[in-house]
């Protein structure tokens, strides 16, 4: 047993942002600490990822990183043989959702009846967490943590609480978190929504990204609208004040703390080839240069409890081979323990930690794994009357930001508008997303793009292409599409929810099982997006191909200015609320120190613990919270000596 | 001659190397032969009977389908102003051409492939003419040039009878990591593959079209 322990002051589960920070800033204070990564440890460069990445078929968020959950005939790999799985893109198809042979996440219902929707978004299980994410930090804004106060008055059954937190509490630790993931932007530029600055003159650590040709194009769009077309907004920002405003990223916009100014290579999802996004493996690397210890392979299993308080972890060390059922069971202990797992596989721990305590560690609220949140994103896309050139540049440069916050929020979902500067790549439907499905479209005449018609092309319907004509076509169209999506917000429900399923994993544990489905509050901000969507579109002058696809489970019917418009919903990756913070023990499982209420040395870290979500995307804010936490159990610390 | 077969073979030859064996070695097609014949899958390709020409044959027929120079195809190219068979495709460090032309072999169950060379020699003084007799060919040689120009677009191949048959989903396989990264129709489309840029710092705020810019890609430009 011995030789299995690992003693520390504190041990922290999870090496992405949460775990690599707190661990960082524990490290500068003296205190040791040492980490478990259910997968890979950091890898010596990213050569091989790149390498992955280019070879891959589907340009997906999992593509660059292990394990594969795809073999190399295309085809699944059964999830309960893999030691550290994952649910990934390639899984969330029609035919593929619901199979627990082929996706990780076990999405079946027992109620045949009952309508569930499928949770679309995906994570990574390796050292430095989810790298795949597009790097976009835009903060909360102060009616995102006072929701219930500001919007609730008078409704029974409105489903947002507040925070126990104040947007100002916050406001100071944004700026740490600013600075250690490196962000770009402009401080005068992001004062919307009732943002300020708790510094003085705050500047960001650098200049903002500039905007590409297309954040142009949708600026000047912007500047036609008038009040009466955008009265079903129901917001009070006059229509003047909409605008598109670069967007905060952890993006170098000059070199930053040794690494380089972005090179704009498009692929920020799922990678940047050099590093000028900001990923964990950064601050993770700092930590352990600086003796934090990162234990990889190694997959906690069981939170143990003693007189109320965790007494140790144990974890199942795997060989470096996923798939291995074989595994090394070993403790680690520590005066306090952290749980930087992520939105689901958090939840997934505490509820495996059911030994000594039936309903699972931390869980006498019974709030773990429920409120399961993302920001399910409306997607859109359409084709210009002239070039724009995409595919330059980061994926996303701009936002229209002030629909974030109104009135409306009463009533409907607020959205935030990303302005994609990656075409069509992640959006049209067909092998490979494009520009591979145009491409092939004008090489073997097919249509599956619905860019080869007449219409667009003086040519015949379904032409087949060679030579000039194929150049120019393909040139032509191409430099003329874009995407916009709009990120809408989620509102809690306790019945979505993560909790432990019967399928297991190599490890022989419980996968997570997720029941999750999308409010009539979330539809109506998803049609408000639909409308304006229509709006901006006739400003730009473009032609609509936004379509959904009649086989996809989350596909949902509305009726829009009296036409019935078929809707639906991608993943933002935002896995969020499953342990949410929370001043009263009996509806929460974590204070705002993201301490369980239930035991007095156990973090639950990570937009797990976010009560609710607003429309900005959780990874600065977790960092945040992440770093007051660090601060806070730097404090606390010698009194569980 | 040797020597230079040695260097040949190896696909992705060091610049440096590759480019003293270009240079210097343009006296005749003969030279040329033994470059050719390293790449070719010589037991199963029943049109390698003039291996020296096939390669200079596929860049003509490339070119005339792809509609993007031979030159840009073949940067090191050095063609002989007499005949153009005699040319020497030269060796660069990236070197795609041999890639894709042994992965074509290798990867055509029907003979298509040879008469598609075959048809490129034919034609090599008047290449206006390969795509309508392209297009007037058998359905299977059709379909293998379109997976020729899927190939030099995006890096992947995508089964000819997947093509043929108008497979709603095509099986489909990036050739190699090398291969993305060399992917035309990025070119086309006045971008770069996602994730393979050499470009610098803000690019993407101008107009590639603006004189400051490094400008929009000429597909005809030699």
């Amino acid at each position: 047993m011995a030789d299995n322990c690992i003693t520390c002051h504190v041990a922290i589960v999870g090496s992405g942002f949460a775990g690599s920070l707190i661990a960082n800033e524990l490290r500068r204070k003296g205190v040791t600490v040492a980490i478990l990564e259910a997968g890979p440890g950091v890898q010596p460069n990213i050569n091989d990822y790149m390498r992955r990445f280019y070879g891959a078929s589907a340009k997906v968020p999992e593509s660059p990183y292990p394990p594969e959950m795809i073999d190399q005939n295309g085809q699944t790999v059964d999830p309960a043989s893999v030691a550290a799985g994952r649910p990934t893109a390639l899984t969330l198809s029609q035919s593929n959702w619901q199979d627990t042979l082929k996706a990780y996440l076990d999405q079946t219902t027992d109620e045949p009846n009952k309508k569930t929707r499928p949770f679309k978004s995906t994570y990574e299980r390796l050292a430095g967490g989810t790298s795949h994410w597009m790097g976009l930090t835009p903060r909360l804004v102060p009616n995102d943590f006072r929701m219930k106060t500001t919007y609730g008055k008078g409704q029974a059954d409105f489903p947002f609480s507040d925070w126990p937190i104040s947007y100002d509490t916050v406001s100071p630790w944004y700026e740490k978190a600013e600075a250690e993931l490196g962000v770009s932007a402009d401080a005068d530029e992001q004062r919307f929504a009732g943002i300020t600055f708790s510094t003085p003159g705050y500047t960001y650590p650098m200049p903002r990204i500039p905007q590409s040709l297309f954040d142009r194009r949708v600026g000047a769009a912007l500047a036609q609208l008038n009040e009466a077309e955008t009265k079903f907004l129901g917001t009070a920002t006059p229509v003047t004040a909409l605008t598109v405003r670069s967007l905060p990223a952890a993006r170098n916009s000059q070199p930053y703390r040794n690494r380089r100014a972005c090179a704009g290579n498009t692929s920020c999802i799922p990678i940047c080839p050099i590093q000028a996004k900001y990923d964990a493996t950064i601050t993770l690397n700092e930590a352990t240069n600086n003796g934090a210890q990162l234990i990889h392979h190694a997959v906690a299993s069981e939170i143990l409890v003693e007189n109320g308080s965790v007494s140790g972890i144990k974890y199942i060390k795997y060989g470096e081979k996923s798939g291995s059922k074989a595994g090394e069971n070993c403790v680690i202990k520590a005066k306090i323990y952290v749980i930087a797992a992520n939105g689901i596989e958090t939840p997934r721990l505490l509820l495996m930690s059911r030994n000594q305590i039936a309903k699972g560690v931390a869980n006498s609220s019974d709030m773990v794994g429920r409120n399961l949140m993302d920001h399910p994103q409306y997607l859109t896309w359409g084709l210009l009357p002239d070039p724009v050139f995409p595919y330059r540049g980061p994926l996303v440069t701009s936002a229209i930001g002030d629909l974030c916050d109104g009135a409306f929020r009463r009533q409907r979902a607020a959205f935030r508008i990303s302005l994609g500067n990656e075409a069509w790549s992640a959006v049209v439907g067909g092998v490979g997303g494009d520009p591979q499905v145009t491409t092939l479209d004008f090489i073997n005449g097919t249509n599956a793009s619905g860019l080869n018609k007449k219409d667009f092309t003086q040519l015949p319907d379904n032409s087949a292409l060679f030579g000039a004509n194929l150049t120019q076509t393909l040139g032509n169209l191409i430099s003329r599409q874009f995407r916009i999506a709009f990120a809408v917000e989620q509102s809690p429900d306790p019945n979505n929810r993560v909790t432990l399923s019967s399928v297991k994993d190599g490890l022989n544990l419980p996968r997570p099982r997720i029941a999750y489905d999308v409010s009539d509050y979330t539809k109506r901000g998803i049609a408000a997006a639909f409308r304006m969507k229509k709006l901006i579109f006739s400003k730009l002058g473009a032609t609509d191909f936004t379509n959904v696809a009649p086989s996809d489970p989350g596909r949902f019917d509305e009726t829009i200015d009296r036409n019935v418009e078929q809707l639906t919903y991608g993943g933002a990756g935002h896995l969020m609320g499953t342990y949410r913070m929370g001043d009263d023990p009996k509806t929460s499982v974590v204070d705002s120190w993201l301490r369980s209420h239930d035991h007095p040395n156990l973090y639950l870290v990570g937009s797990g613990t976010f009560p609710t979500v607003g429309t900005a995307n959780p990874t600065l804010t977790l960092s945040a919270l992440a770093l007051r936490t660090a601060d806070r159990i730097v404090e606390v610390l010698p009194s569980f000596e | 001659m040797r020597h230079r077969r040695q260097r040949s073979v190896r696909g992705a030859t060091p610049f440096v190397q590759a480019s003293v064996v270009t240079r210097r070695v343009m006296v005749a097609g003969a030279v040329a032969t033994t470059a050719v014949a390293a790449v070719l899958p010589l037991a199963t390709a029943a049109y390698a009977a003039d291996p020296a020409t096939d390669m200079i044959a596929f860049l003509l027929l490339s070119e005339a389908l792809t509609g993007v120079s031979r030159q840009t195809l073949a940067p090191e190219l050095v063609e002989d102003k007499n005949e153009i068979l005699n040319s020497d495709p030269g060796v660069d460090p990236i070197n795609i051409k041999n890639t894709y032309f042994k992965w074509i072999g290798d990867h055509d169950p029907t003979s298509s492939f040879g008469k598609l060379l075959q048809l490129a020699k034919d034609n090599r003084q008047s290449l206006g003419n390969i795509i309508p007799k392209v297009n007037g060919s058998a359905d299977d040689m059709v379909c293998l040039a379109r997976s020729i120009v899927l190939l030099w677009y995006l890096g992947s191949w995508y089964e000819p009878d997947d093509l043929k048959n108008k497979v709603a989903s095509p099986r489909v396989k990036v050739v190699s990591p090398r291969a993305y990264t060399q992917g035309l129709v990025w070119r086309v489309a006045g971008a770069h593959p996602m994730g393979y840029s050499n470009l610098q710092f803000g690019y993407w705020s101008r107009d590639p079209r603006d004189p400051s810019s490094p400008g929009l890609f000429d597909p005809s430009k030699t």
